[in-house]
C-alpha cells in the first residue's frame, strides 16, 4: 500500500514562502511514490473552539457545521502529516491556531475518555513534519511555536521523536524562499529521508 | 478628557465570558476602577473581524486594508493608558481569538519599521502599561512561557510598557479560579496599583 501524506498549508497568503517550501517537499514525496493530499486552510471553514468541554463527555465536538471533523479524520488516517505555517508575531497564524484549538476533542478522547486515536498497530509508524518560514532573522523566532506544534502532533499520537522540522528564517517577501541558498534542496532531502524512514517503520512488525 | 484620567481596556481572549480567565479579568478591571480608572471590557469572541491575510499591504500603506470591528478595537487600544490582555492557555499558547487581534497588530509594526509613520516616545512608554493575565489547567508553570514572546510582540506594537504577568496554573486541580488562594485579590491589587502608578507618572511629566 502506498504511503499516505496529508499536508496542510496554513498560511493566509496562498503560494507564499511556507506553501512553496511545502510544495517542494510534496513533489519529492510523490516522486518517491507517496499518495499526497494537500489542503490550504484558506479554502476550509474552521470555527474557533468554544471551550465548552462537552467533548469531555462523549468525545465529539458540538460544532458540526464546518470542516474540522473531516480534516481531523483525514489527518489521523495519514502516515505522514505535514503542517506548514509562517510565523506571525512569534506564533502560528490565528487561522492555524483555531484548528489546533479545535483538536481539544482529541485531547478529551485521549486523556479524559481514554479512547484510542489511532489503532495500536499504527502507533509509532507515522511521522509529523513542521515546515515554517519567518521574516525575522532571529535564530529564536521559531522557539515559542514548537510547544504548540508538539501538541498538534501529540494529540494525534505522533510523538516528539517522530516529528521532523524544517524552519527557514529571514524570508519575508513572497517568493523569497526560492532565492534561499539551501531551503528548497533541504525540503527535497528531508522528503527522501522521511519516505525511507516511514517505509522502514512500516516494515517492522 | 482631563490629564489625570487613566483609561483602561481589558481584552478577554477566552471563548467563555465568565470562565476562570474572564473572572480574573473582571477582578483586575474592578481594581483599576477602584483607583479611578475609566474601564472598558471587550470580549474578543463577540467581535466580527477577519484574521490577518498576510498581504503585507500595510508595509507600503502604513495601515490595514481591512475595516471591521478589529479596526475599531485598535482605536480603543491605542487610546488606552493601561491594556490588560487575558487568555487561557490552549495547546501551549494563547487562544485563536486573541491571536487574531495580535496578528492584526502587524500594521503597527509596519508603521514603525516599514513606512516610518509611528514612534512611541519614552514619555509615552512611561505612562502606558500592559498586563498579561492567564490561566491554565495543567500544573506546570512553564506552560505560560511560550506565550510571553507573543504578548511582548503585541505590547511593543501597541506601545505599552510590559509591566506584569499574572499567571495561574493548575486550574484543573483547584476546580476554578475562586478556589485559588489569592488569585482574584492579587489581580485586583495589580489593576489598582497600575492605575495609580500611571497617574503618578503622568503627574511627574506635567
Amino acid at each position: 500500500m502506498s504511503i499516505r501524506v496529508f499536508a496542510l498549508a496554513t498560511s493566509p497568503r496562498r503560494h507564499g514562502n511556507s506553501e512553496t517550501l511545502l510544495d517542494g517537499m510534496l513533489k519529492a514525496m510523490e516522486q518517491h511514490g507517496a499518495d499526497v493530499t494537500k489542503h490550504a486552510l484558506t479554502e476550509l471553514k474552521i470555527l474557533p473552539c468554544r471551550g465548552c468541554n462537552s467533548c469531555e463527555k462523549n468525545g465529539e465536538c458540538v460544532i458540526k457545521k464546518d470542516d474540522t471533523k473531516n480534516i481531523l479524520d483525514e489527518m489521523i488516517a495519514a502516515d505522514i502529516v505535514i503542517f506548514a505555517a509562517p510565523i506571525f508575531c512569534m506564533g502560528i497564524p490565528s487561522q492555524a491556531k483555531a484548528l489546533v484549538d479545535r483538536m481539544q476533542v482529541l485531547r478529551s478522547r485521549k486523556f479524559v475518555l481514554e479512547m484510542p486515536i489511532v489503532p495500536k498497530e499504527r502507533k509509532g509508524k507515522r511521522i509529523g513534519v513542521f515546515l515554517s518560514t519567518a521574516g525575522q532573522d532571529w535564530d529564536w523566532v521559531f522557539d515559542s511555536t514548537i510547544p504548540t506544534i508538539e501538541c498538534f502532533f501529540g494529540l494525534q499520537d505522533i510523538k516528539k521523536k517522530e516529528i521532523r522540522y524544517l524552519m527557514i528564517n529571514n524570508v519575508d517577501k513572497k517568493g523569497e524562499i526560492l532565492k534561499h541558498p539551501t531551503a528548497c534542496n533541504e525540503a527535497k532531502l528531508i522528503a527522501r529521508q522521511i519516505m525511507g524512514d516511514i517505509q522502514a517503520l512500516q516494515e517492522v512488525e | 478628557m482631563s490629564e489625570n484620567e487613566v483609561r483602561v481596556i481589558g481584552l478577554n481572549g477566552s471563548p467563555k465570558k465568565t470562565g476562570n480567565t474572564g473572572k480574573l479579568l473582571s477582578s483586575c478591571l474592578a481594581g483599576a476602577e477602584e483607583a479611578g480608572g475609566i474601564v472598558t471590557k471587550v470580549h474578543l469572541g463577540d467581535l466580527k473581524g477577519v484574521s490577518c491575510l498576510g498581504c503585507n499591504t500595510c508595509h507600503t500603506l502604513g495601515r490595514c486594508i481591512r475595516e471591521d470591528d478589529i479596526t475599531e478595537l485598535f482605536k480603543e487600544i491605542l487610546a488606552a493608558d493601561l491594556v490588560i490582555v487575558a487568555s487561557p492557555i490552549y495547546s501551549m499558547s494563547v487562544t485563536s481569538e486573541l491571536k487574531t487581534v495580535i496578528d492584526r497588530a502587524h500594521y503597527l509594526w509596519a508603521m514603525k519599521f516599514r513606512t516610518f509613520t509611528l514612534t512611541f516616545s519614552d514619555e509615552h512608554l512611561q505612562t502606558h502599561k500592559g498586563i498579561f493575565l492567564s490561566t491554565a489547567g495543567m500544573a506546570d508553570p512553564e506552560v505560560f512561557k511560550h506565550s510571553l514572546p507573543i504578548i511582548t510582540a503585541f505590547f511593543n506594537g501597541i506601545g505599552v510598557d510590559y509591566s506584569a504577568n499574572l499567571l495561574f496554573e493548575d486550574m484543573d486541580t483547584y476546580g476554578g479560579i475562586e478556589k485559588h488562594p489569592g488569585a482574584l485579590e492579587q489581580v485586583y491589587a495589580a489593576g489598582k496599583e497600575t492605575v495609580i502608578a500611571i497617574r503618578e507618572e503622568k503627574e511627574k511629566l506635567r
